[in-house]
């Protein structure tokens, strides 16, 4: 009995893994900023799902899976913070040496994009996109500093996303 | 702003990714976002596209990310203060070392001509007699000529900033070798490396036209804040494309700014702002093409990490430096 039961609950998580698996990824994503993260977080969402011993308290399973890999996500951020302050620390040590040109012979494809997509927005935009995405702000520091509510900041923010978006699509085509 | 139409399913992917970035959004969001991406498959794919984009971005090399952030991120730096007309000029009497000297005659009285000079790695700010603002860059050269019926500026070499006072019946025009730039309420950059023209607006419009001999009256294009023009007598057409006001004015910050020019242009430049001359020996390393930033006060460190990207050899001759192609042999 309890065997058909485990049973029965390994393909409902298989299930679950084929028709949400995807969105799991991209929420992750999102969360996140790094695909493989995302992957290896949502692999323990899922082995925490096998080994729930909750099973009969959870009316959906797929709210449960989302929840199980946001609160993943929040830990794995958390970690990261700690590192990243180590590593904000090493990097003191070592010049930045932005001026030289190996730099930017290196760099400039990439930056060159971004920046004609941000220099065709609103000031505004530009600078909360580029607080939250690229120096790596969340939105209530961008909102402070901007003096704007964070649902402004959120709206800056996709807008530009959307628009970079665009660009990139209008560069690719060969 | 791009003419492109933005995609309205982008544009909702985009406004889901911020909504769903906040960790600790309520399962209800969570909900709400999996039902939208149930509706039509390509809501999901476009919320993957704008997720990959916000990771890539955001995993730029640190000096990119660096740069991004300084020039976006930032706010405006506090304007410098432009000097009123007579005060710049006492200010010239006082620096016999002629870094700005003023010369006007009165050829009529309707007419004043003035002629405006700046020191190699010398920046000066000035206010015209009808309050348009200039910032003159080093080793520049500026002829004013006031008429009652226009306003001509002439770029003699160098490069200036003009912030112009709109004035209909008495438009402002800038005259740099075959290029001319009428204002149109405007903000602009004139750059001047020998025939070689750059426009760059910061605000409003400005139309610029070919003077050349072999340009017709249809070489004329209007350019607005964010496009820069370059004009090249060798060129048959002049360019355009894209800055931000701060890469325009990067050099009253003590920074040359450039993307994607001819070595002779970036040299020619530098040595606006150079102790030391340099000079480019072999003539096949001007068509190397530059991009980046140079401090005005770290032009000798510059110099001396150029053998590292470009195939050429450093070398100080009679208080010149000196630069020559590597792939020569050795004289």
């Amino acid at each position: 009995m309890k065997s058909v039961t485990l049973s029965m609950h390994v393909s409902d998580i298989e299930q679950l893994f084929r028709e949400q698996n995807r969105a799991l990824i991209a929420f992750l994503q999102c969360r996140l900023n790094s695909l493989s993260d995302a992957q290896e977080v949502a692999q323990e969402a899922y082995l925490r799902m096998l080994t729930m011993d909750n099973r009969e308290e959870v009316d959906s399973l797929r709210g449960y899976l989302f929840k199980i890999a946001g609160n993943l996500a929040i830990d794995r951020l958390r970690k990261r913070k700690v590192r990243s302050e180590f590593a904000v620390v090493q990097a003191q040590e070592e010049p930045m040496d932005e001026h030289s040109p190996v730099h930017h012979v290196v760099a400039i494809e990439q930056a060159l994009s971004v920046r004609r997509a941000l220099s065709e927005l609103p000031v505004k935009t530009a600078r909360a996109f580029v607080m939250h995405v690229i120096e790596g702000r969340d939105f209530s520091h961008v909102a402070q500093t901007m003096k704007l509510s964070e649902r402004m900041v959120r709206y800056h923010v996709a807008h530009a996303l959307a628009h970079c978006r665009a660009q990139v699509d209008e560069t690719e085509v060969p | 702003m791009s003419s492109k139409q933005q995609d309205p399913i982008m544009q909702v992917a985009a406004e889901w990714w911020t909504k769903l970035r906040e960790p600790h959004a309520g399962d209800d969001v969570v909900e709400q976002w999996l039902a939208w991406t149930g509706e039509d498959e390509r809501h999901l794919q476009a919320f993957e596209q704008v997720s990959a984009l916000a990771e890539r971005l955001g995993t730029l090399d640190p000096m990119t990310r660096h740069a991004l952030v300084r020039d976006f991120a930032r706010p405006a730096p506090a304007r410098r203060r432009w000097l009123p007309l007579a005060a710049a000029a006492s200010m010239a009497a006082a620096m016999l070392s002629g870094a700005v000297y003023l010369a006007w005659s009165q050829r009529a009285a309707s007419v004043t001509t003035r002629v405006y000079q700046s020191g190699i790695a010398q920046n000066r700010d000035f206010i015209l007699p009808d309050g348009t603002k200039v910032a003159l860059g080093a080793a520049s050269s500026l002829r004013v000529t006031y008429r009652s019926g226009e306003r001509d500026v002439e770029v003699r070499g160098g490069e200036a900033y003009f912030e112009v006072v709109h004035d209909r019946s008495r438009p402002f025009v800038v005259i740099a070798g075959n290029v001319t730039v009428r204002d149109i309420g405007t903000a602009f950059d004139v750059r001047r490396t020998g025939e070689r023209v750059m426009v760059a607006v910061t605000q409003g419009r400005v139309s610029i036209a070919d003077r050349g001999v072999h340009a017709s009256p249809h070489d004329t294009l209007e350019a607005r804040a964010g496009q820069r023009v370059s004009y090249d007598p060798n060129a048959s057409s002049m360019t355009v494309d894209i800055v931000t006001p701060a890469q325009v004015t990067a050099w009253r910050s003590d920074r040359l700014e450039f993307i994607d020019e001819p070595l002779s242009v970036v040299i020619a430049n530098l040595n606006r702002y150079a102790s030391k001359p340099v000079r480019v020996a072999d003539t096949d390393l001007n068509l190397l093409s530059y991009t980046g930033t140079i401090r005005t006060d770290a032009i000798d460190s510059w110099v001396d990490a150029l053998p590292r990207v470009f195939p050429l050899r450093v070398s100080t001759q009679a208080g010149q430096v000196v630069l020559s192609d590597a792939r020569h042999t050795q004289r």
